[in-house]
């Protein structure tokens, strides 16, 4: 089964949208990327101050309590949100058939929301952080962040009601499903965290949020984009579109019970971490729908991912949520999470959900979008492919390191007559991993931002041909081609 | 016609969402707001004449509340945790002194009420460090917490904590350092930690 090939006058339009989107959706491509690269390299020196933990005594900027929520904060601030937004635009212009308005405003309101993250960082890096992971901010920032990120997702809602087809497409409910979630669990956290009434229920929120924004906000995105990309590069339908459908709706109402299992054993009244826990088992269930829905649309055509960096990446992000389904399912039962709930492999699990899953998938996006609204192609395959190997290569050190590391630390932390700081010193072989893996992940992800300046200042390559990964420039004019498929 | 489509897909997803947010959340939240201090019935025997739990004397003020927020300001959070779980999801009331006085009887896991004096309970993201939820029981004295910060390798030469040195100035009179008053503050916010008080038996 094969899609119809666009009409001129399709092609026309798809041309007149893509010009639309530009630079809103480069300006949040480009200063997401460079965001990327600061938060790896603070990434990276959190791990390194980690192993050593005497390195730079006596300087309060770098110790490991202020670099890594800083790094956190730009990875999930300043690259993952403002990448997906972008992303999200692009997505909605082109499934709906229309055209971006208010650019103007969008850029503009992305430079507040860059003037936030920038606050966010700094004030957690000059000692004015509260100490609540992802919401380490001081509390006069979430207005900001709130509000700009609403006036930049409220243009989707009359695109979406004016859109060309009657039908709704899955990765339209997602980008719906992302845009009304992120306000809701954003404002519910930071108002009954500041209200400060509850306190321990204020460390149960937190926990919630953390998870909700990947269950609600980094999965749908990423999805949409999979659900877009996968039958659009394949060029056939989605395998099963009722399962598409049903795993939105199983989210949709699961993702929510999430995030007190984080705690399990903790203050709480028992039912909490365990409701939670459940609800991470039966979203596996969802993902693993999921995945496997994606995976069997590639069947047959599964050699061109081997050519096409877009398809590359995205297989490899879906792959890696699933993953991360299956850990979160596993940590949150006791058998396993009693001993793995305060270990390295809480970060391990965290660095897979922002940049195993939910990055690599963007980056597939990424690859995809911006030769359309450029109109030019990327300058170079090789540099796209160790963009992917050594993003790959590092993330996959780092949850391994992480995940092991963890299981090692949980392990001795179980022995309760052994010195404590055997747990320490056992463990940090693992963080030489993790400092190692921020290395690599810095590394591509300069790559990746030469190449996406070279496209935002117009140096892209001018050819026929898109650019493969493989293939020497012009010398297929698809990936299907590459593969010998077409 | 279309915009019905859309207004569907809103409800539906605010339906989603409102039991979660509901039942997880908000009556939660609510129920736990603004707990009052639960009074010890007749006959419990508390030492100190405190009469209800948590108890008024525990009430920080000032300097420790000040040393609270240098405590979520350095992201000690990141790798303490203030939470002793049960039994059945780890040794953490095993372990020498975390769990509170064990020698009186007095050690236990973490109550929701032992967080009052928090703004959020810092339950703690890793366990990198020892839990800190009766530290204050475990070192007793300004001198030894103030050690632990500005040279924890000579307490424990396995240590993973960094020396605070910027909490430290040199001292014009020679050798040794001088704390400043953020140092002082976190002392007294650290010899504060206690979590041990009996609760008291609900009828």
């Amino acid at each position: 089964m094969t899609v119809p090939q666009p009409t001129p006058e399709e092609m026309a339009e798809r041309a007149s949208i893509d010009r639309s989107t530009r630079y809103p959706v480069m300006f949040f491509f480009t200063s997401a990327a460079a965001w990327l690269l600061a938060a790896t390299l603070l990434g990276f020196f959190s791990s390194l101050k980690l192993r050593l933990p005497g390195l730079w005594d006596g300087c309060e900027f770098l110790t490991y309590g202020r670099l890594f929520p800083a790094h956190m904060s730009a990875l999930v601030y300043g690259w993952a949100m403002q990448a997906g937004i972008g992303v999200m635009l692009w997505l909605m212009a082109r499934l709906t058939r229309n055209e971006l308005k208010h650019g103007v405003t969008i850029i503009v309101v992305g430079h507040v929301w860059n003037a936030a993250v920038t606050l966010m960082v700094l004030s957690v890096w000059f000692g004015f952080g509260r100490g609540i992971p992802l919401l380490d901010f001081p509390r006069w920032i979430w207005p900001i962040v709130a509000i700009s990120y609403s006036l930049i997702v409220v243009w989707m809602i009359p695109m979406f009601r004016s859109r060309r087809n009657s039908a709704v497409y899955v990765s339209e409910m997602f980008i719906i499903g992302a845009a009304v979630w992120f306000p809701w669990i954003f404002l519910t956290a930071n108002i009954f965290i500041n209200k400060g009434t509850a306190p321990v229920m204020g460390a149960g929120i937190d926990a919630w949020y953390i998870t909700n924004l990947i269950y609600f906000w980094m999965a749908p995105v990423a999805l949409a984009v999979a659900y877009y990309i996968i039958p659009k590069i394949a060029g056939r339908p989605i395998y099963s579109y009722p399962l598409a459908h049903l795993t939105f709706w199983l989210l949709a109402f699961l993702a929510g019970w999430t995030g007190f299992s984080r705690f399990m054993g903790g203050p709480f009244p028992a039912w909490m971490p365990g409701v939670s826990g459940a609800a991470a088992i039966f979203i596996l269930l969802a993902i693993l729908a999921t995945v496997t829905n994606l995976m069997l649309t590639l069947k047959g055509c599964s050699k061109i991912w081997e050519y096409s960096p877009s398809l590359r990446f995205t297989v490899f992000g879906m792959l890696m949520l699933g993953l991360y389904a299956l850990l979160a399912a596993m940590s949150s039962t006791f058998y396993f999470g009693k001993d793995l709930q305060f270990s390295h492999f809480i970060v391990g699990m965290d660095t897979l959900a922002f940049y195993g899953f939910f990055s690599m998938t963007i980056f597939g996006a990424i690859y995809f979008i911006v030769p359309r609204i450029t109109g030019a192609e990327w300058p170079s395959g090789a540099r796209i492919r160790s963009h992917f190997w050594w993003s790959t290569y590092g993330i996959m050190t780092l949850v391994v390191t992480m995940l092991v590391g963890g299981i090692a630390q949980g392990g001795n932390l179980a022995v309760w007559d052994q010195e404590f700081s055997t747990s320490f010193v056992n463990s940090s072989a693992y963080v030489v991993g993790r400092a190692v893996a921020w290395a690599l992940i810095s590394y591509s992800n300069f790559l990746f931002l030469y190449q996406l300046a070279l496209m935002f200042i117009g140096k892209g390559r001018k050819s026929e041909g898109p650019t493969l990964i493989h293939a020497k420039p012009g010398a297929a004019a698809s990936a299907k081609a590459a593969a010998g498929l077409s | 016609m279309k915009s019905d489509t859309f207004l569907k897909l809103i409800g539906g997803l605010a339906l989603a969402f409102l039991f979660p947010w509901v039942f997880l959340i908000l009556i939660p939240f609510v129920a736990a707001s603004n707990a009052e201090p639960i009074p010890y019935l007749e006959g419990e025997e508390v030492e100190g004449g405190v009469t209800a739990y948590p108890d008024s004397v525990f009430y920080r003020h000032g300097s420790s509340d000040y040393g609270r927020q240098i405590y979520a300001a350095e992201g000690c959070v990141y790798c303490h945790t203030q939470v002793i779980r049960p039994t059945y999801a780890g040794p953490d009331m095993w372990r020498p002194g975390w769990g509170g006085r064990e020698a009186d009887g007095l050690a236990r896991e973490t109550q929701p009420l032992d967080y009052t004096l928090e703004e959020v309970a810092p339950l703690g993201y890793q366990r990198i460090g020892q839990d800190l939820s009766n530290v204050g029981h475990r070192i007793t004295t300004r001198e030894l917490m103030h050690r632990h910060l500005s040279d924890p390798k000579s307490l424990d030469p396995d240590s993973g904590m960094p020396a605070y040195l910027h909490f430290y100035k040199k001292s014009p009179y020679g050798e040794g350092l001088v704390p400043t008053p953020k140092a002082e503050a976190l002392v007294d916010y650290l010899l504060s930690l206690k979590k041990d008080q009996p609760v008291p038996a609900v009828k």
